[in-house]
């Protein structure tokens, strides 16, 4: 006999309270401004943080970064329901300038992985409409030459 | 960047939408669909272990103590005491039935699990431990392969007592 199945969701609608470097960092994301946060020796981290994850101590200053980057690493996939893009596109690591680190988002090159490649140049493109979360940074993409 | 003055800092946000949300396809499996097909035909229907002598309500396909394959199934008259219940008077989203309600383990005679289903036509300050009920199914038209088949069970008026926790 074969067995019965049925469609089964799972959904919790979490509002996550953020502190106040995060909270920063997303507000100016609301105002198409990318920020960092300026951790201990000098590193500036992005997205920022409450707390160091290297020393565990409490992070500094915000500082305003140009939103552009080097994609260190990525990866390509095919276009889901809720990604961020309506083609195929590349997940990946950017260092952006001025920070140490990298920052994890999508990266669009109107879906042909041939123009994918580490080290290329990209920016940020923002969100038409923004609302003071990571989604405002619709995607990073290439930086004409 | 530069370490000009830049336009003065955002005013922090304190909290962002986090929706979380999986979408599953569950699969009864064997065992649980001969329960779940019994009670599209009001049946509750009961399997025993040939090992050690377990009687499952609802019943699975192997035994979850000694891993032996269940008998045959077989009906039970439904009726059971409340081993425990909970009053629920707290909303929260994706509630489909009305605060307060209650929800209970139904500890059916003859079977040696719980069942949980929700408790009715009684107010919940009047539910007890041992209190015996019956399960309420629903129109014809409305039965299929679900707990949802019982609308939920109602006392039956035999005050019973209070039962001995099994191990
Ligand atoms: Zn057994």
């Amino acid at each position: 006999m074969t067995s019965l199945s049925a469609p089964y969701t799972v959904e919790f609608p979490f509002d996550r309270t953020v502190g106040p470097k995060v909270g920063t960092f997303l507000a100016g994301l609301r105002e198409a401004r990318l920020f960092g946060v300026r951790a201990p020796g000098g590193r500036v981290l992005c997205p920022a943080v409450e707390f160091d994850p290297e020393t565990a101590e409490e992070t500094g200053e915000l500082v305003e970064l140009a939103g552009e980057g080097t994609v260190v690493s990525w990866t390509w996939v095919s276009t889901r329901e809720g990604d961020p893009l309506p083609h195929d596109f590349a997940w990946a690591l950017v260092a952006i300038d001025g920070t140490d680190g990298s920052f994890f988002h999508a990266v669009d090159v109107g879906g042909d992985p041939g123009r994918m490649s580490t080290g290329m140049r990209v920016r940020v493109r923002w969100r038409e409409v923004r609302v003071g979360e990571i989604g405002d940074i619709g995607c990073f993409e290439p930086v004409p030459v | 960047m530069s370490a000009e003055p830049g336009p003065p800092l955002p005013q922090p946000i304190t909290s962002v939408k986090s929706p979380f949300r999986m979408d599953y396809t569950y699969v009864a499996g064997a065992g649980r669909s001969v329960f779940l097909r019994g009670l599209a035909e009001r049946k509750l229907l009961a399997r025993r272990c040939p090992g050690c002598s377990q009687v499952y309500l609802p019943p699975p396909e192997f035994c979850s103590r000694c891993l032996t394959e269940l008998e045959a199934p077989f009906e039970l008259d439904g009726r059971g005491t409340i081993a425990t219940f909970c009053v629920v008077s707290f909303p929260f989203p994706g509630q489909t039935i009305e605060a307060p309600y209650v929800v209970a383990h139904i500890h059916h005679h003859g079977a040696d699990t719980r069942l949980m289903h929700l408790i009715g036509d009684v107010a919940p300050d009047e539910v007890r431990i041992g209190m015996e009920v019956e399960p309420v199914w629903v129109g014809e038209d409305q039965l299929t392969t679900s707990m949802t088949s019982i609308r939920h069970y109602r006392p039956t008026g035999v005050a019973i007592g209070s039962e001995s926790t099994r191990a």
